[in-house]
């Protein structure tokens, strides 16, 4: 389906207003699929996890897919343009006055500041308790996420070396399991 | 100049990488951007919360990066480095999504990142708690958000409930 460019730029322009703590995908399943009926659901899912392939932030990703689809190249444009200006300028404006006005030590900015990092990282924590049991189901599952967590994050390989060691690894175990007809992967 | 184009270059790399997620290079940007001296420990945690604050895709807290590490130009750099090699990709797949749907490799890929992506996850979350969260109170407060957001109480109240906590033990 085609839609017109400046609609689509709106479409993704309000969700990039209101994608508020990484919940940009289920946003944009409303905002495209649940509102305006402009993809199926399952092209919709298809595309979710096709885009979890590539690198970089998935939301950012599906909204370029999604938007490209939707109004060729220029739509994938005008898509990652709406759900990124609104956060990026704010941010920006934020980051201004952190770096200019300074938040030193003891100040009551940065207090507030710790009291925001601590809420962020328990989402972080709060994310994985509830991905952990549904990703984590098999041996070897588990064996994959555990080798990751000990060489990335204990023993400080680089990102690079460890996706070279874990993802060959990966495809060669769930080998056997990806011949059976999955759509949703 | 040259601080400029490195700039663009390490954060191109960060989106070349960020398998699993923007977030999941975070402790590796965590230690190329302290050794380059573009933020403290100290700046990079504050950075990272302040990317919290603001809608749209997560990292966005990269242009804090870059504005610490170069000014605006800097913070341009780094926006276009972490996103550009996905976006150009997610655009590549509209033509080929069908094919790859079925294809075995991309199911085995996309099966494998699921275990892959919560080991990262999990280093993310470790080394957010070595550079971001100083004294223990910090860390019960960090736990009783996540019981909360677990819970399913709304992202947004837990995290202007951290910054009014945050305001309360600076005031008293």
């Amino acid at each position: 389906m085609k839609v017109s460019l400046p609609a689509l730029f709106w479409a993704f322009l309000q969700v990039g207003l209101v994608a508020f703590g990484g919940g940009g995908s289920a946003q944009l399943y409303q905002a495209l699929v649940r509102r305006r009926g402009w993809m199926k659901e399952r092209e919709f899912l298809e595309a979710t996890a096709l885009c979890r392939i590539l690198p970089g932030p998935v939301f950012a990703n599906m909204a370029v897919h999604l938007g490209t689809r939707l109004g060729g190249v220029v739509g994938g444009v005008l898509a990652l343009l709406g759900v990124l200006t609104p956060g990026a300028l704010l941010m920006l404006f934020l980051s201004l006055a952190y770096l200019r006005l300074g938040a030193l030590p003891g100040s009551l900015a940065e207090s507030a500041l710790s009291g925001v990092t601590a809420a962020a990282i328990g989402l972080i924590l709060a994310t994985l308790f509830h991905q952990a049991p549904l990703a984590l189901g098999s041996l070897k599952a588990v064996g994959l996420a555990l080798g990751v967590f000990v060489t990335y994050g204990l023993l400080h390989w680089p990102l690079l070396l460890v996706l070279l060691c874990f993802m060959p690894l990966g495809v060669m175990l769930y080998w056997p399991e990806a011949a059976e007809e999955d759509p949703w992967g | 100049m040259p601080e400029l184009l490195q700039v663009f270059l390490t954060f191109l790399r960060f989106g070349l990488l960020s398998f699993g997620g923007g977030m999941a290079n975070l402790p590796e940007m965590a230690r190329v951007l302290i050794a380059h001296g573009w933020v403290t420990p100290q700046t990079f945690a504050d950075g990272f919360a302040l990317g919290q604050f603001v809608p749209g895709p997560n990292m966005l807290a990269v242009i804090f990066y870059g504005l610490s590490a170069a000014g605006l130009p800097g913070a341009i750099a780094a926006l276009v480095g972490m996103f550009a090699p996905g976006a150009l990709g997610a655009m590549g797949l509209v033509r080929g999504w069908q094919w790859m749907a079925r294809a075995r490799w991309s199911r085995a890929v996309r099966k494998a990142l699921v275990p892959i992506s919560v080991g990262l996850s999990g280093s993310m979350f470790l080394v957010l708690v070595q550079v971001g969260i100083d004294g223990v109170g910090w860390l019960l407060a960090m736990l009783l958000a996540a019981f909360l957001i677990y819970r399913g109480v709304p992202v947004a109240w837990v995290i202007a409930g951290g910054a009014l906590l945050g305001l309360a033990v600076g005031l008293f």
